[in-house]
């Protein structure tokens, strides 16, 4: 536990602001509060550079309601993970693309432009992943509002029943 | 053209040849598939052998619920193979969508998609059962439609007795000691 | 002055024809460049994918993956299922390794309730585990043997992996998706007859592995086939973040049963594996000798199982909050992300299953291949066996061919026969005994 409340104090020190935002929660596992977009980068980049987190395991979309979260698990050469979240409103899902430091998150990043409608600024072009050709679009599947029971796989649409007028129908 | 079709039946009720599609499987039954194909069950030795090209294939079978983005590919391995063409659903997932059924991106079943002949329950397949649909299906060729129809209940009820019962009684039984009894058991029968 | 300019120009006319020259030389390679799209259906074995593959010769210069053509929906799916309906569809997100799965998300769920599991129901999951790991090695051994036209070790590891798959029928009931595990322990309890029957199998496992081993290390027409081919450096390893094997090939012991021990691996020896080749060659020795590793664990579990309850009672409402559950896989480190909003189903579930990780390397590890050396690079990072699908190869000078992933892996075994390697011809040495 010495290690893991050593590297929180440290963050703690460079970045007054992630004061009571970021704990231990057991051994090997150190979560922070949603940061937003320009605290984020400044603190990802500090674990690369100076503190070793070499390696970026994933990527774990959430939905928050209003907001989307993002939570980069990094993990460091003695095997301590570290969950640094990040959050960006539904309105505006404009994120940073990561793959610049963390080459491995690409998969991981258009995952959440797919499942999740983030867009990711700066992730390289290539093929989308992971759902099927012909998707309509402004579907996001794993948005919570977003209901498979409404969505026609024949027709590829997505029929929402009107809140006033269909709601016996469905 | 009656003596070419009965010519034709009977070729393949020797030698069926099946091609194994993935639509959407969690990789389970497709191990057992291949498990059919290798020294403890083999599959060669009752003349079936696995085919890499669908135009070439007599059998078709399939695994895994269909899902939106391999559906089309499904219908085009179907329509590129000739006829006459059988289709075995095996898992319980190509049967009815099984425990993926209601994902956004799953379909159903293979008969949502194309004609099966034969359904193959279960949550891994057993090798066995895979081999004895084979050898079920291959009963049925050249008869007429109406009579398979009479044919597939009593077909599912002998799946039931023969395979899933005997699979579960093997699992309690000593495996060990039944090595390579139990693909030698079908090829009997 | 005059002399400068002329200078100048003679510079850039000599620059012109360069350019020009280097031009045509562009556009010559350009044409010969062939687009193969590979795939999309790896209908044997595993998920479908597809791969465009660029060729400049025989050589690849780009290689483009697409994945997702089995994307189901499952994260989705868990949300609207309770805790223990989602322990069995987590269970058949992969058939190989569905063990591991099953593993991290009931340990992810336990530690959020705050339930300590009986120390029996750890070392069967050990058990259990480490029988997976077994099989679906074997597996890849004769995936990996077919794609390079070695049939005769492909029919014998499979044979052997069948005495795997009887012992674990025997513990869990079923061959494939073992359904052992439940939320507070395991569902089955392992009697002696069991662990008789299993260290029979380790006995017998072990002289066949050795064996395979030394085939592996001695045979020169199998390391002509193998050393060499997809590498990828200590470097480029850590920087596309692989896992399992293809990350230990490389030298990077990576191993969750070490750094993060879990179930009863706090309690159990495990002795890592790695090497320096960091190729195709590395992996399979890595592979090879995991395997003869997890039999001295599971020899030791059996030995050591302690007496005991094998699972304890669990809510069907797990307390809020959220938990990163991590577990060694087959093919390297798993990790599952669960959140609970305190119902009894679960409020998002992420699962980062190790294939993910290393479909990151692949493009690097096709670049500067011939093009008979794709199948068993892509055979290696274990993720597909064979592919029935037409490929179309499109030769702008030419028109258009077909070909298909067994044509590839034809072509394949055709053209290292040309240059006098044939693993076919490989005589399985006479088997020695060993104690």
């Amino acid at each position: 536990m010495q290690a893991e409340q050593e590297i929180v104090d440290r963050l703690c020190e460079e970045f007054p602001f992630l004061k009571g935002r970021v704990h231990v929660q057991r051994q090997k596992r150190i979560f922070t509060g949603h940061l937003v977009k320009e605290e984020f980068e400044q603190v990802i980049r500090y674990l690369h550079n100076n503190m070793g987190f070499y390696k970026a395991n994933h990527v774990v979309g959430t939905d928050e309601g209003e907001n989307l979260g993002f939570i980069y698990l990094l993990s460091n050469k003695e095997g301590i993970m570290l969950a640094l979240k990040e959050i960006a409103p539904k309105s505006d899902p404009k994120i940073n693309s990561m793959t610049c430091i963390y080459p491995s998150l690409e998969r991981h990043e258009r995952e959440l432009v797919d499942l999740f409608g983030a867009e990711v600024q700066g992730l390289p072009e290539g093929p989308s992943y992971p759902l099927p050709d012909g998707w309509p679009k402004g579907n996001y599947p794993l948005r919570k509002e977003w209901k498979p029971e409404y969505f026609d796989k024949n027709t590829m649409t997505y029929n929402p029943p009107d809140a006033g007028n269909d709601k016996g129908k469905r | 053209m009656k003596l070419l079709e009965k010519a034709i039946n009977w070729a393949t009720r020797k030698s069926p040849w099946i091609i194994h599609y993935n639509s959407g499987s969690c990789n389970g039954c497709d191990i057992e598939t291949i498990d059919a194909l290798t020294p403890r069950f083999d599959l060669e030795r009752i003349g079936i052998i696995q085919q890499g090209s669908p135009r070439h294939a007599d059998i078709l079978i399939c695994t895994g619920a269909v899902t939106i983005q391999t559906r089309d590919r499904l219908k085009q391995i179907y329509d590129q193979m000739p006829e006459p063409k059988y289709v075995i659903a095996v898992g319980t997932c190509a049967c009815s969508g099984g425990i993926f059924d209601g994902c956004y991106c799953v379909m159903g079943g293979v008969d949502s998609v194309i004609p099966v002949d034969v359904y193959v329950p279960g949550c891994a397949v057993r090798p066995e059962a895979i081999i004895s649909a084979v050898q079920k299906l291959l009963d049925t060729i050249g008869e007429s439609k109406k009579k398979r129809d009479s044919n597939a209940k009593s077909l599912a009820d002998s799946m039931n007795n023969n395979n899933l019962t005997r699979g579960m009684k093997n699992n309690t039984e000593n495996n060990a000691e039944n090595n390579g009894q139990d693909g030698g058991d079908l090829c009997a029968s | 002055m005059e002399k400068v300019d002329e200078n100048k120009e003679r510079a850039e006319n000599k620059e012109n024809e360069e350019n020009k020259e280097s031009k045509q030389n562009r556009e010559t390679s350009e044409r010969n460049r062939i687009v193969i799209p590979i795939g999309p259906q790896h209908p044997s074995l595993k998920e479908p994918s597809s791969f465009i593959i660029t060729l400049e010769g025989e050589k690849v210069v780009d290689a483009v993956i697409g994945v997702g053509y089995v994307h189901r929906g499952i994260e989705k799916a868990c949300e609207s299922r309770t805790y223990i309906q989602n322990l069995y569809l987590i269970e058949r997100v992969c058939g190989i390794c569905s063990h591991t799965h099953s593993t991290a998300f009931c340990q992810g769920i336990e530690e959020l309730a705050g339930i300590t599991i009986p120390r029996r129901a750890a070392y069967i999951r050990v058990i259990v585990a480490e029988l997976e790991r077994l099989h679906s090695h074997l597996l890849w051994l004769g995936v990996a043997a077919h794609e390079i036209g070695f049939d005769t070790l492909f029919m014998y590891s499979w044979r052997d992996r069948e005495k795997v798959l009887d012992v674990l029928a025997e513990i869990c009931g079923n061959r494939v998706n073992y359904g052992i595990n439940t939320i507070g322990g395991v569902r089955r309890d392992i009697d002696s007859e069991m662990m008789q029957d299993t260290l029979k199998m380790a006995d017998y496992l072990e002289g066949q592995l050795k064996y395979y081993l030394d085939l592996v290390m001695t045979d020169k027409v199998l390391s002509a086939r193998l050393v060499g081919i997809g590498k990828l450096s200590r470097e480029d390893a850590l920087k596309f973040g692989v896992v399992g094997p293809v990350a230990r090939a490389a030298g990077i012991m990576d191993d969750i049963r070490i750094i993060e021990p879990y179930a009863a691996y706090d309690e159990i020896p495990v002795n890592p594996v790695t090497d320096t080749h960091a190729d195709v060659f590395g992996r399979t020795v890595v592979r090879i000798k995991e395997m003869l590793e997890s039999l001295e664990i599971i020899r030791y579990s059996v030995k050591n199982i302690p007496d005991g309850d094998i699972a304890v009672k669990a809510p069907r409402r797990i307390p809020a909050g959220e938990v990163i559950s991590r577990t060694e896989a087959p093919r390297g480190e798993n990790i599952h992300y669960i959140r609970s909003n305190g119902t009894d189903m679960p409020d998002r579930v992420r699962i980062r299953a190790p294939s993910q990780a290393n479909w990151q390397g692949m493009r690097h590890m096709l670049q500067g291949q011939y093009l008979a050396d794709i199948p068993i690079t892509i055979a290696a990072i274990d993720p597909c066996y064979s592919c029935t699908d037409r490929a179309i190869v499109v030769n702008s000078e030419s028109g258009t061919e077909i070909m298909d992933w067994q044509g590839l892996r034809q072509y394949s075994i055709e053209w290292y026969k040309k240059r006098g390697i044939d693993v076919s011809l490989v005589k399985m040495p006479e088997r020695k005994f060993y104690a």
